[in-house]
């Protein structure tokens, strides 16, 4: 099953940061010597639904066109926050590299589809790409 | 999907608000009916004269001081419901939905346009400024004061319960009115619910009003002598011969805003694929159920190639449109308001056939719908070629999730096809040249022009226009025309000796 209306894709994405910000979360409490960075990671994730969620119900046009934005299949974005108990830092800083490339691969897939017809919404999801930078940086930096 | 929670439960009455009261009508009560589940949701009641008369007077008496509370004061009650209606975004979203059938994308798409409207009302110290000429003559200014006038009357049609009532009630009780809204008693529960949150901010009683019903609460407000003026949504026949004739007979200010049949000219240069997602929320969207949905589609140009290329597209995107209850969030169109509306539509489609058109793809049976609800009042999406231009499916109203398409030569031809329609609503361009745009735009006859958009809904700080039999009236709803709209021009000349 396809996504294609703005609402389920917003759906989807709150889905993806909120598994995300549990598997930091997860991660704080297993390396408290980066808990600070983890937990900042999650918080971020937060705030990044917080900010879809508001250029979707900010912009007319994305919501009152969203029903036709978007055709993507979540299967792509899926991923695992399992690791095994004994993981070092780099094997969890590996998996959440994965985690990033999942979503960061959502929104740039999704700001492609609906840049057309949509005006926040895409613009918002390119913002989030860019400041995760960082993120994969620091997390390249635990491997 | 899982089905987002419905706020309405049970069977609740939608009750009239009249001085500050809540009462029940003493009306008839009739059933109002999810479209999607065709469950009865709720009950309303056909309010009599009385009632109509009863919140008119009550909306006399509260104007004597609301009029009198300064602008700044009136814009606080607005901003504090301005902050109730964000802080239940949400529900009055799904309420929307449960009670017209549109979807969440949809529904929270008008919440968001009719929340704006408040916040350009809260601008009202500003935008009811006068202006000030010193020395007309030697020792003599003149200015212009705006000024309130009265009660006035909002009548709001079906297809957008909670937005279009917000085009106007806003403005008129900011500038220094009292309103007395009439919802369609098809949907009776989005207004209700802003009523409450009316209450909740604080307005004194009387000044904001709601009446629900039908013919009687119409006609009511019409010949009331109480009401300085209507605002009205709906069809171009009740516009034409009932509003703005009742309203001319009494001395009402008018705005009256009545149906269209949009044109959307696709020029062979567009951009294909950013074109065809407009198309399908112009046509599709909210089930055709707008009065800025497209409703023919002129490809112009003699390229057979381009036509059937960008035709199959069109189709296909349509055919994979997703049919169902609008409170599923993968739900792309929603079903027609009601059966009665559906056999319209559907009548519509079996005339444009005898006179000729092909079906390109046939949507009078909807295909799968999710959840498997009763088809009752869906339909799916159906695009006709073929069409001429003098054909009833161009020049009618259908307001239904069909798309005509028609072929011109010219880019002149479409636009004298746009021109002839009997209603001038929204018509758009396609077309990535800028002097086709122009000349779309300066010569099309069209209250709100798109230019590669295909729902052309103007900001709350424009005016919502419309031209022709679309629109009678002179100044239009939302924004500055409003505020001028509820108010007059007192004009003052002062000498002092």
């Amino acid at each position: 099953m396809k996504l294609c209306t703005a609402s389920e894709t917003i759906s989807f994405i709150r889905g993806l940061e909120e598994k995300a910000a549990a598997f930091y979360e997860s991660l704080a409490g297993r390396f408290p010597a980066k808990k600070d960075i983890f937990l900042g990671f999650a918080n971020e994730n937060v705030k990044y639904v917080k900010q879809v969620r508001m250029a979707y119900q900010s912009v007319i046009t994305d919501a009152i066109e969203g029903c036709f934005a978007f055709d993507l299949n979540p299967d792509d974005f899926a991923f695992e926050t399992d690791l095994p108990p004994d993981a070092s830092l780099a094997q969890a800083a590996a998996k959440a590299l994965e985690v990033e490339d999942a979503i960061l691969s959502c929104y740039s897939k999704g700001a492609e589809q609906s840049g057309a017809l949509l005006a926040d919404v895409p613009r918002n999801f390119k913002m989030i790409v860019k400041k995760r930078q960082n993120r994969l940086e620091v997390l390249r930096s635990m491997k | 999907m899982a089905i987002l929670e419905e706020p309405i439960k049970g069977v609740p009455t939608a009750k009239n608000y009249i001085n500050g009261e809540w009462t029940e009508s003493k009306g008839e009560m009739i059933d109002v009916v999810n479209p999607a589940t065709s469950e009865v949701i709720g009950k309303v009641g056909i309010s009599t004269k009385e009632e109509i008369d009863s919140a008119v007077a009550a909306a006399t008496e509260a104007f004597h001081d609301w009029r009198r509370t300064p602008a700044v004061t009136r814009c606080r009650y607005l901003f504090r419901f301005l902050h109730l209606l964000e802080e239940n975004f949400e529900d009055l979203s799904r309420v929307q939905t449960q009670e017209h059938g549109k979807t969440i994308d949809e529904s929270r798409g008008e919440t968001r346009r009719g929340i704006e409207n408040v916040e350009v009302a809260c601008g009202i110290p500003t935008l009811m400024m006068g202006d000030t000429s010193e020395d007309i003559a030697s020792g003599i200014d003149e200015y212009l004061i705006r000024v309130p006038l009265g009660v006035f009357g909002v009548i709001g049609p079906f297809n957008f319960p909670f937005m279009i009532p917000l085009w106007s009630a806003p403005y008129a009780v900011a500038t220094g009115n009292t309103v007395v809204i009439k919802p369609s008693s098809e949907v009776p529960f989005s207004q209700t619910r802003i009523t409450e949150l009316a209450e909740e901010a604080g307005f004194p009683p009387g000044v904001w009003n709601m009446v629900h019903g039908g013919r009687t609460v119409v006609n009511g407000m019409l010949d009331h002598p109480g009401i300085s003026g209507i605002t009205f949504v709906g069809s171009s026949p009740v516009m034409r011969d009932v509003i703005y004739p009742g309203c001319g007979k009494t001395g009402k200010r008018c705005i009256a805003q009545g149906g269209a049949a949009n044109i959307l000219v696709i020029m062979p240069d567009c951009n294909v694929e950013a074109t065809i997602p407009g198309l399908m929320t112009s046509f599709f969207g909210n089930a055709g159920q707008r009065c800025l949905a497209g409703q023919t589609l002129i490809m112009v140009g003699d390229d057979d190639r381009f036509y059937n290329s960008f035709v199959e597209k069109v189709t296909e995107r349509a055919k994979a449109i997703t049919i169902g209850y609008g409170l599923d969030e993968s739900v792309q169109m929603g079903p027609v308001r009601d059966a009665g509306k559906k056999e319209k539509i559907l009548g519509h489609i079996e005339s444009a056939i005898k006179e000729g058109v092909k079906l390109r793809l046939d949507g009078r049976k909807p295909g799968k719908i999710v959840g498997g609800y009763p088809d009752r009042c869906f339909l799916g999406p159906t695009i006709m070629e073929g069409l001429h231009r003098q054909m009833r499916a161009v020049r009618e109203e259908i307001f239904g999730p069909t798309m005509g398409i028609l072929r011109t030569k010219t880019l002149e031809e479409a636009i004298e096809i746009c021109n002839e329609s009997p209603y001038h609503n929204g018509h758009a361009i396609f077309t990535s040249n800028g002097k086709h745009a122009r000349h779309f735009q300066y010569d099309v006859i069209s209250g709100n022009v798109g230019i590669n958009i295909g729902i052309v809904a103007p900001m709350a700080f424009f005016p919502f226009s419309g031209m022709a039999g679309s629109f009678m009236g002179i100044l239009h709803t939302q924004g500055k025309e409003a505020v001028r709209f509820f108010t007059e021009s007192k004009v003052c000349i002062h000498r002092w000796l």
